[in-house]
């Protein structure tokens, strides 16, 4: 039931001639459902390459994902579609999580959509999410712009748990908010956590943050990771 | 006694001087500053002068091109005879024909008002061909990036070296002249410019968060493209096919001038020609001659006045970071 890292390797710029640039090299861990791992690291040394390999963004360029025991790698269509859904991530800036041009109204049924969820549904679900959330009906009828940073992020994590995800890859999701919606946010992050038993790869700069969510530590250095309390 | 009256003297003397250089000074710091005030107050006035002129010149562009269209769209009501109707040939401007008559005696000023649909319809339909085919090159080249980014870039490389007018030639001269030929070969050779305009925008818009998000949450790329990208590049389109509008506007004159258009189907351009080649120039009929070239200058420069206005408005928003909306 977990989500696995098995040697992952990135190199940029690697190609016929050779000479690439290492991000980091044989990077192995585990991620459990409800459970947090937390990854830190100097700016630079590709802890947000290493979220997008995860969250199947990008390839790795040496080593395999593994989703429920199967390889990214090896997926068939409706394997990959149901990986799609199950892990999913958030990113560092909530005013970019959003289409400037549409409503936030819009960028929500969108996804419910996707998931063929019908008319009514839809709506109650997305009465659900708000509630979650602590967000009023009105924001659904605003432009991204006309909403604060911790709206959004709020918004952008309730857009992901319409799908139902069991994973959840946060790229650094407070280092763009003040102290206090910090706090709301990973406050959301744990209680959604606890809620729902998802298993969340936390990235970020901030140790007090990492050390408050996470239940297992991984420092990304030198293009090595170290697990340095499990 | 006498040396003391003469000490104070020269000493009032002496102060007075003083003062008045003070006074002096203080008068040339005030003019000084006056002038400096007054510089960088008619300065100002200048540039908002030029920012209100600039908006002025869109706004006659927008005019200018709302009468062209209306001329095109409703000839009927400003075209005093059918332009096929025929009178007395080389007739001088008069009360029944505004502009005189051609060769074949048809009314200049009715040709002219149909000619106008003609000229505008070339522009516009090769323009969105182009916008069309641009839009699809640089979108897939942007979104997909890789090696069909390569193929797609190194072909636009390959048209925009190709010299087009001779091209154009060539192919008006082997393929039947007609307006749909003329409009096909000016929109299948104009668009490498929107492709790369598109392409850059593109690959900017697909590392923003919510197209990140997007791909994150399992929409399919067709989706992503129609979706999040298409509507933000609507703002870099527009400028681009009023632009690509007034280009194959000139290439359909000069081409039609050649003897390269469509006979049947009397453009602006062709009108011209027809002036050049029957007589319309040794005979100095400059009512022939002169109405179409203002014409075809006048509609060029209104669409591209409007296109630089929305070229600008992009530039003011990049500058404020606005991306869509």
């Amino acid at each position: 039931m977990s989500l696995k890292a098995e040697n992952l390797s990135k190199i940029y710029g690697s190609g016929l001639l050779g000479g690439g640039k290492c991000i980091f090299r044989d990077v192995s861990f585990e991620l459990e459902p409800g459970k947090t791992f937390g990854l830190m690291g100097p700016s630079g040394e590709g802890k947000s390459t290493l979220g997008r390999i995860i969250a199947g963004l990008e390839s790795p360029t040496a080593g395999a994902i593994h989703f429920k025991g199967s390889p990214l790698s090896g997926m068939k269509k409706a394997e990959y579609a149901t990986f799609r859904r199950r892990v999913q991530m958030m990113f560092q800036d909530p005013t970019d999580a959003f289409n400037p041009g549409k409503r936030i109204e819009h960028s929500v049924s969108e996804v419910l959509k996707l998931l063929d969820t019908p008319g009514t549904e839809r709506i109650r679900r997305t009465k659900e999410m708000l509630k979650t959330t602590g967000l009023p009906e009105e924001v659904l009828a605003r432009y991204p712009a006309q909403l604060s940073g911790g709206q959004l992020q709020r918004l952008a994590l309730g857009r992901i748990l319409l799908l139902e995800p069991e994973y959840i890859v946060l790229d650094e999701p407070t280092s763009a908010l003040d102290v206090s919606v910090q706090a709301q946010i990973l406050h959301l992050l744990k209680k959604v956590q606890d809620e729902q038993g998802i298993g969340y790869l936390l990235i970020s700069h901030d140790e007090a943050v990492v050390r408050f969510m996470s239940d297992s530590l991984g420092m990304l250095e030198n293009g090595k990771l170290d697990v340095i309390e499990a | 006694m006498m040396q003391e009256e003469a000490y104070v003297r020269e000493s009032t003397i002496q102060e007075s001087t003083i003062q008045g250089n003070t006074i002096r000074k203080n008068i040339i710091q005030e003019n000084a500053r006056q002038w400096k005030g007054f510089l960088a107050h008619n300065i100002n006035l200048d540039i908002r002068r030029y920012e209100r002129n600039l908006k002025r010149f869109n706004r006659g562009g927008l005019f200018l091109f709302t009468f062209f269209l209306i001329l095109a769209l409703l000839p009927v009501l400003f075209a005093p005879y059918s332009p096929t109707e025929r009178f007395m040939p080389y007739e001088a401007p008069s009360t029944a024909h505004l502009l005189g008559t051609n060769d074949i005696g048809n009314d200049i000023l009715s040709e002219l008002v149909y000619g106008a649909r003609i000229s505008m319809m070339v522009g516009f339909a090769s323009a969105c061909i182009s916008t069309l085919i641009g839009l699809m090159i640089g979108l897939f080249s942007g979104y997909f990036r890789g090696t069909l980014d390569e193929l797609l870039m190194g072909f636009t490389d390959v048209v925009l070296i190709i010299p087009k007018i001779p091209l154009i030639i060539i192919l008006g001269a082997f393929l039947r002249p007609s307006i749909w030929t003329l409009i096909l070969v000016l929109g299948l050779l104009s668009w490498e410019s929107i492709a790369r305009v598109v392409r850059s925008k593109t690959l900017q818009i697909r590392e923003a968060g919510y197209v990140k998000s997007a791909r994150c949450m399992g929409f399919s790329s067709v989706h992503i493209m129609a979706s999040d990208i298409f509507p933000n590049l609507f703002h870099v389109l527009l400028p681009k096919f009023m632009l690509a509008t007034a280009s194959a506007m000139i290439s359909e004159a000069s081409l039609s001038f050649l003897g390269l258009g469509d006979i049947s189907m009397k453009s602006w351009g062709i009108m011209l020609s027809f002036a050049f080649s029957r007589g319309g120039f040794i005979r100095d009929m400059w009512w022939w001659y002169l109405p179409p070239g203002i014409c075809i200058t006048l509609c060029v420069m209104s669409i591209a006045l409007i296109g630089f206005g929305f070229e600008g408005k992009e530039k003011e928003n990049g500058k404020r970071g606005v991306d869509a909306e």
